[in-house]
This record gives C-alpha cells, sequence and structure tokens, in this order.
C-alpha cells in the first residue's frame, strides 16, 4: 500500500511531536505522546525491515543447529526438534516470528551443550553462536533514538 | 479519583470537609501508577493542608510486586539517615479507587527527573549528588533490619545463599513471563550459577532499584527522599552498588553511572560510607546479574502489554527498546562487544 506503511508511521510520529505535543498540557499527557511518536519512528523501522529481519535470522540459525547438531550431546534431541521445525508456511511477521522462537529454543539448548564441551570442535560453534547472538542484537538495533 | 481519596481521607485523617485538588498523574512510574494531590480540611476550628502522594496498584506493570512489601521497607527507613517520605495508609480494598494503594506525605521542592540531572542548574552539582548519592547507599547497607518493619517482610537469606536467592526469583520471573525465548539471558544465567560470587560480607537491605532517577534532589546535590521501594529485600548490599552502574542508567551515555560519576569514584564512595569492600569477582558476577534482572522486569511488561493487560505505551516502549538494549549492555559487560 502506498504510502508506504513506513512513511506513514514516520508521518504520524511527525505529527504527535510537532503538532499534538503542544496542544497537552499535563506531564503525564505529554510524556504518553512523547512515547506514541518514539514508537511510531520504531514501528515505521520494524515494518520495513521486520520480514527481512526473521528470514535472514531465521536461515542462519537454521544453518547454525544443523551444522551443531553432532556436538550437541545430550541436547540432541531438543536440537533436532528445532530443525524439524517447519519454515514459516507464509511472511506474515507472526509466522516467521513462530518459526524463529522455535529455532532460537533450539540454539539455546546447542549453545548450552557446545560451552561445556572443551573439544576445538565444540569451542568453534560456541564462539559461532555468539557471533551469531551478537549480529541478532544488531538486527533489532533501531537508528532512530529517543 | 478525587471524591473517593477525600472520602477517605475523612474517614482515615480523621477530618471532615477534605477537599483534594491538583490531582495529576507523574510520568514514569511503570510499575506502579503515581498521582500527587493537595488535601486541605478543617474540623477543628483550623484548616490544615497537606500534600500527598499515591502509589496505585495497576492492572498490569513492569512489575508485579507486593505493595505491602514496599509500604513496609518505606516505614523503615523512616527517620533515618536515609531519607524518605512518610507513610500514611496502606490500603488493600481494590474498589474504593480501582486498585490496592497506599499514601505517604509527598516531598515538596525537589526534582525527581533524570533529564534534569544533565541540564543546568544541576550539571554544577552532580558530585554532590553523586557523594550523597552513595553515602545514603551505605547508610542502607549499615541499616540495622533486625526487628524493623523490613524483617516483619523480607527473608533474610544467609551469606551463602544470598546471590541464588535473587537469581532463582529472577530466572523464575524470565521462565514465567518471557514470549519469546533469550538465548543471551539464558547464556548469562549459565555463567552465573557456574561462577557464584564469593559469600556477602553481611545480610543488608537491598533497595533493588538504587540508581539516579529513584531519589529526589535539590539544586545544592542534597537528596530528600529516596523512592521506588518495590524491589526491596534482604540480600548482598553489593546488588545495590552494580544496580546503580547499569548501562541503563547512563543518562550521559558517556560510560558514567547514573550520568553523574566515574565508577572508581563511586566505588570509593561506597566502600567509605558503607565499611565494605566491593570485591571486584563479586562485583562483576552482580553486574552481570542486574543484566538478567533488568530483562526480567523488561520481559514482564513486554508480556503485559502483548496479552491487552496493559494498553500503558511505557511498556511497550520498554520492549522495543531494552530488552535488545539490555542484550547489548550485557554483551558488553562480557566483553563480547565494543
Amino acid at each position: 500500500m502506498r504510502p508506504d506503511p513506513s512513511r506513514t508511521l514516520q508521518g504520524v510520529g511527525i505529527n504527535l511531536m510537532t503538532n499534538v505535543m503542544a496542544e497537552v498540557k499535563s506531564p503525564f499527557g505529554q510524556q504518553t505522546v512523547g512515547l506514541a511518536a518514539t514508537l511510531s519512528f520504531w514501528l515505521a523501522e520494524e515494518a520495513e525491515r521486520g520480514a527481512d529481519r526473521l528470514v535472514t535470522e531465521n536461515r542462519v540459525t537454521r544453518d547454525i543447529l544443523r551444522d551443531g547438531l553432532p556436538l550437541a550431546g545430550d541436547a540432541r534431541a531438543a536440537v533436532e526438534a528445532a530443525i524439524a521445525t517447519p519454515a514459516a508456511a507464509n511472511f506474515t511477521i507472526s509466522s516467521l516470528q513462530a518459526e524463529n522462537d522455535s529455532l532460537r529454543r533450539g540454539l539455546i539448548d546447542l549453545h548450552a551443550a557446545v560451552e561445556s564441551n572443551p573439544s576445538p570442535d565444540a569451542q568453534s560453534m560456541n564462539e559461532r553462536i555468539w557471533a551469531e547472538l551478537v549480529e541478532s542484537t544488531r538486527r533489532r538495533q533501531f537508528q532512530a533514538r529517543i | 479519583m478525587e471524591a473517593p481519596l477525600a472520602k477517605y481521607l475523612e474517614a482515615k485523617l480523621p477530618a471532615e470537609n477534605v477537599r483534594v485538588t491538583n490531582l495529576s498523574r507523574i510520568p514514569g512510574g511503570a510499575s506502579r501508577e503515581t498521582w500527587m494531590f493537595d488535601a486541605t480540611w478543617g474540623g477543628d476550628g483550623e484548616e490544615h493542608a497537606q500534600s500527598f502522594v499515591v502509589r496505585k496498584d495497576p492492572p498490569a506493570s513492569l512489575l508485579e510486586t507486593d505493595r505491602e512489601t514496599e509500604y513496609a521497607f518505606y516505614s523503615a527507613f523512616w527517620n533515618t539517615k536515609v531519607p524518605v517520605p512518610r507513610m500514611r495508609w496502606l490500603e488493600p480494598d481494590a474498589s474504593i479507587i480501582g486498585g490496592p494503594f497506599f499514601i505517604m506525605d509527598r516531598i515538596l521542592g525537589c526534582e525527581g527527573s533524570t533529564r534534569a540531572t544533565q541540564a543546568p542548574p544541576y550539571l554544577a552539582v552532580q558530585a554532590q549528588l553523586a557523594e550523597n548519592m552513595y553515602d545514603i547507599l551505605g547508610a542502607i547497607a549499615t541499616f540495622d533490619w533486625r526487628g524493623s518493619e523490613a524483617e516483619r517482610v523480607a527473608e533474610a537469606p544467609t551469606v551463602d545463599t544470598a546471590w541464588r536467592k535473587e537469581l532463582d526469583h529472577w530466572e523464575g520471573i524470565i521462565n514465567a513471563q518471557e514470549i519469546s525465548p533469550q538465548p543471551l539471558i539464558r547464556a548469562a544465567i549459565r555463567w552465573l550459577r557456574a561462577n557464584p560470587p564469593p559469600p556477602a560480607q553481611r545480610i543488608t537491605v537491598v533497595h533493588g532499584d538504587y540508581r539516579v532517577g529513584n531519589f529526589l534532589y535539590q539544586q545544592d546535590g542534597s537528596i530528600h527522599g529516596i523512592v521506588d521501594w518495590e524491589m526491596a529485600h534482604l540480600g548482598d548490599p553489593v546488588e545495590d552498588l552494580a544496580w546503580s552502574f547499569n548501562e541503563s542508567w547512563w543518562w550521559a551515555k558517556d560510560g558514567r553511572p547514573g550520568g553523574i560519576v566515574e565508577k572508581e569514584r563511586a566505588i570509593a564512595l561506597w566502600e567509605r560510607a558503607s565499611g565494605l569492600k566491593a570485591d571486584p569477582k563479586a562485583l562483576f558476577w552482580w553486574e552481570v546479574f542486574c543484566h538478567v534482572k533488568c530483562q526480567g522486569i523488561w520481559i514482564t511488561g513486554a508480556r503485559s502489554f502483548q496479552e491487552g493487560r496493559s494498553n500503558e505505551l511505557i511498556l511497550a516502549l520498554v520492549a522495543y527498546n531494552l530488552i535488545n538494549g539490555q542484550d547489548q549492555s550485557l554483551l558488553r559487560t562480557l566483553g563480547r562487544l565494543s
């Protein structure tokens, strides 16, 4: 739909900050308008990137789980179950998020298994998981600041 | 809410013709709704006036804490070296103003916002603010809680179990509240269990949310009220010190705790005031723990909003910003993100 949802939400935020804020008298009301504006800016970013962020992360996480399965030890069944998570049936955020939740549950199990395993392969996988966790926070970072 | 509050005060003071004016909600307060109001009354031939604050339980919040515990910790410190507002009434009846609540005297003439500490005229007194902040934290750590209201409501751990009690508590909250898996916080929890801190030097009152933003201050850098005791408990005093260092309260975004003091200076002030040592191993453990605790709070708020139990926008904002921000802070503490 045009204008793009992200641009529309950006417009909502700008209106709240410039037009509405000045009309609100109470400190609590001003805080609420400020929160709504900030959320609008962030949602504008998320509307544009959300599906891509989840598709990317689901692919990367699934690859880690597959590669880490031989090192999963007692967590093997849990990791196998995560790998067996069906790919999201469509590109709605809720479907992609459900897939992401299942895969990241498996990632926690794999991480716990390899971090307590001193073998070089396990430690290499441990570092790969940490790198992915760092990257996952970058994917979620918003550019608009409070 | 004015009319039921006036009626309530008439019964509690007791007094006749209580008038409630200037009722307004205080911004912030993502756990309990905090309102301030003025009351006047007569009845004994004189006119009386008093400003009050009411803390009311919302339907859902960042935290689901026991208001009786908060009230008891406030009461324990009344008329001590730790400045707190005077508690007046604790009311469990939710029908009066739409939720259980308690009322305290309002401390007048003070600033409380975090933003003000970063601008004139308060910018010039940051050093005094910091000295007073950590002096008072030392006073909390030396407070004899035995026989006080705090002992009545809080279970004391031993010096060996203080860390485990808190970690169990907050891991339980995360287990119950998380909407999505939290791989980073789970890694932190595993590390905390595998690397316990040294025993606490003593068991003290722990404020639980001691930071810039939870005290009332004036232009000379003096502090006149420590507020928000809803997470207060008995435990290891290093927890409060570590909490005050959390990156979530680096208001100047320059690495200084609270945006007002260098970390080393804060440690020296606290050690002087408390007579305790900030053992680096213990402090680091509690700093990592504080990321877990923060995440427990943010996640609880996110779930409240997601499930529609609250429409407070602060909960959505916290979920969108602080859950990921806390993960990044944890990574920096662990040396995995610069």
